[in-house]
């Protein structure tokens, strides 16, 4: 799968969402389900799917979909 | 002789809520029961413990309502007590730092900060002289991360290890997100 599916898996978990409902251009405050404690699950989410927490830095740039597929490719480069 | 500045205590509302100075009458178990929770706690790398009436009454001596603002938000039509405000400012600087704390969970993930805070910004850009605000949450608070984002603040630093955990003596990342006057007058000006 490439790393925008598992980007849109991840966030329809954590939105509690089908994956078909999610907006192609989802970010932050984009949609009403997307609200702190959801931030709060995407990103703990994300830390699970890549087995390690995320630095300041990068999990300060977790915006969008976008953001969070970058993520998976950076870090499955690295594993 | 210089005259000093006299208290101006808060006094605003928004849709749902209102904000308000807070007072010795305010003083409650309930609000003291807040600092005992860890899930509300933790995120701010406060210890737990319960505060009592005399610990809450302390707490609130600190703020004059001149420079240091300590303001409750209250629910309608109850007028419930959920969190509060702390807000530093500083006249020479013409800066408020912000720290908040909601301390009813079932008001979390209800948009109840940015709704508040927004009022706060108002009251302060326009009506107290302030030119900037800033606050500074733990890089592990997303909760608070995502209202700072959300409401068009922008993430100024990341202040690697600045602060020492209450639990477990490790260092903790802390971001500081800043929104001037000018940015927040741009903001309400493209929405409205």
């Amino acid at each position: 799968m490439s790393a925008n599916t598992n980007a849109r898996k991840l966030l329809a978990d954590a939105l509690s969402m089908p994956e078909q409902d999610l907006p192609a251009d989802i970010r932050i405050g984009s949609i009403d389900q997307w609200d702190s404690l959801a931030h709060a699950r995407i990103l703990l989410a994300l830390e699970e799917t890549i087995g390690k927490p995320l630095d300041a830095a990068e999990a300060a740039t977790i915006e969008s979909v976008t953001d969070i597929a970058a993520s998976l490719s950076r870090h499955a480069k690295t594993n | 002789m210089m005259r000093q500045p006299s208290a101006r205590p808060f006094n605003c509302f928004t849709e749902r809520y209102v904000l308000r100075s807070l007072t010795p009458a305010d003083l409650s178990d309930r609000w003291g029961g807040w600092s005992a929770d860890p899930e509300i706690v933790k995120p701010l790398n406060i210890a737990e413990r319960r505060m009592s009436k005399d610990d809450l009454r302390r707490y609130l001596s600190r703020f004059d309502n001149v420079s240091k603002f300590l303001i409750g938000i209250f629910a309608k039509p109850m007028s419930l007590h959920i969190g509060f405000y702390a807000i530093d400012t500083s006249s020479v600087h013409a800066t408020a730092n912000f720290n908040i704390v909601v301390g009813d969970k079932s008001y979390w993930g209800k948009g109840v900060v940015n709704e508040t805070r927004s009022a706060l910004l108002d009251e302060l850009f326009e009506h107290r002289g302030i030119e900037k605000a800033y606050g500074m949450p733990l890089a592990r608070n997303h909760p608070a991360v995502f209202n700072y984002k959300a409401q068009g603040w922008k993430l100024e630093g990341i202040l690697l290890g600045q602060c020492k955990s209450v639990t477990d003596g490790g260092r903790l990342d802390q971001y500081q997100f800043g929104m001037l006057r000018s940015e927040w007058r741009a903001r309400k000006g493209r929405k409205s």
